[in-house]
């Protein structure tokens, strides 16, 4: 039966982490303690069963979702950022207005922007669709999102993706809505008097499948 | 052995799904205590086929939306083309607690899950665009009516494939 110091220096040893004389002294020890030494011996091949069972470098678990979800975070973080310092700016400004003359010129200003400006001449930050992240599992595909200020559109461009061959027929649909079934785990897609265009479903690679009803026999 | 295990789920949900398309006719009255799943709001979603060939597609009838009539115009000031065709066309409630998919075609769709009100306006989404069994692009954004996302897809015949996206206004 090892007494606890000794199971702590068994360890110590183990990982290296004895000077020379704590290992000369715990060595000495090991020689002439076979239970101690038959321990030791033990632990080291499991030690050594372990290592060559594990893989050095694991992947990291679902790290696409674990990367959008961190820039996700950063983009609400700038956000929060940008609002607080424009609170702080906006509430600076609202000392001036305390100044009577200063509070009716303002005013006047503010009429004039009012006539001025026609409602749909400039976007606002907060009317334009924002892209947080991206991810494209093929590393040959570059994404490039963008603001379009002259389409007011966002744009996800995804370069380097293979063309389609020109002989491939691209089938559309016109959907108005669906219906899930979470029994089957599907989802039909429904027409615009209602009836089924397409069933989708996912298989056990939790990949979808689309399943053409209006190409049936 | 996995191509058997495929073939019979393909099976069982075809076999649901014509059995209800089946048993459509007789349907039975909608229970009371049926609820419509929570939605955050409503998409349209397109398959358009960017292309200067004017008689590439033929002219099927298919209108761009009341809310986005400049849609070609705004697509032309993006992609380098002349015509912009739709090919298919999908308007899908975004469900608050499930998955919602925006399928105009086969060939390229979009799975669209929701985290929410956006402050400001609009909806958190996660977008996963497809092409067929491929994911092509994730993405978190914030989508807002008026402003429509253009996915710019692969180059097809003498022309580019787009995915658009945008937001209902709210009724």
């Amino acid at each position: 039966m090892k007494t606890p110091p000794e199971d702590h220096d068994l360890i110590r040893w183990l990982d290296g982490e004895m000077n020379d004389a704590e290992r000369a002294a715990f060595e000495t020890r090991l020689n002439a303690d076979s239970q101690l030494k038959a321990e030791a011996e033990s632990m080291q091949k499991l030690g050594e069963r372990l290592r060559s069972s594990l893989p050095k470098d694991r992947p990291m678990p679902h790290a696409d979702f674990f990367n959008s979800q961190i820039q996700v975070r950063i983009a609400q973080m700038e956000l929060d950022e940008e609002r607080s310092s424009a609170r702080a700016s906006s509430a600076s400004w609202t000392e001036w207005f305390r100044l009577p003359w200063l509070a009716a010129a303002a005013a006047v200003v503010v009429a004039m922007v009012a006539i001025v400006s026609r409602p749909d001449s400039r976007v606002a930050a907060s009317d334009v669709t924002q892209v947080l992240s991206t991810y494209a599992p093929n590393p040959d595909v570059v994404v490039r999102g963008y603001e379009d200020a002259d389409a007011h559109a966002t744009v996800l461009m995804l370069d380097g993706l293979p063309d389609l061959p020109a002989d491939q027929k691209i089938v559309g649909y016109d959907v108005h809505g669906s219906r899930a079934d979470k029994a089957m785990a599907s989802v039909t897609l429904l027409g615009s008097d209602g009836q089924p265009l397409v069933v989708l479903a996912k298989d056990s690679r939790d990949q979808p499948r689309v399943w053409d009803l209006t190409t049936r026999g | 052995m996995s191509r058997c295990i495929v073939s019979l789920f393909t099976a069982v949900v075809l076999a649901g799904a014509f059995g209800s398309v089946a048993s459509a006719q007789p349907a039975p009255a909608p229970k009371s205590s049926s609820k419509a799943p929570a939605t955050d709001g409503q998409v349209w979603g397109a398959l358009i086929y960017a292309t200067d060939d004017g008689s590439a597609v033929p002219d099927d009838g298919t209108t761009f939306p009341k809310e986005l009539s400049d849609l070609e115009g705004r697509l032309g000031k993006v992609f380098d083309h002349k015509h912009f065709k739709i090919l298919g066309q999908h308007t899908q409630d975004i469900l608050r607690e499930y998955e919602s998919w925006v399928v105009p075609s086969r060939d390229l769709f979009l799975k669209v899950d929701s985290n929410g009100p956006a402050e400001g306006g609009g909806i958190h989404l996660h977008l996963q665009f497809w092409q067929g069994e491929q994911v092509l692009v994730k993405s978190d954004a914030v989508l807002r009516a008026g402003s429509p996302l253009f996915i710019g897809g692969p180059k097809w015949r003498d022309g580019q494939l787009v995915f658009v996206l945008a937001l209902q206004a709210e009724h």
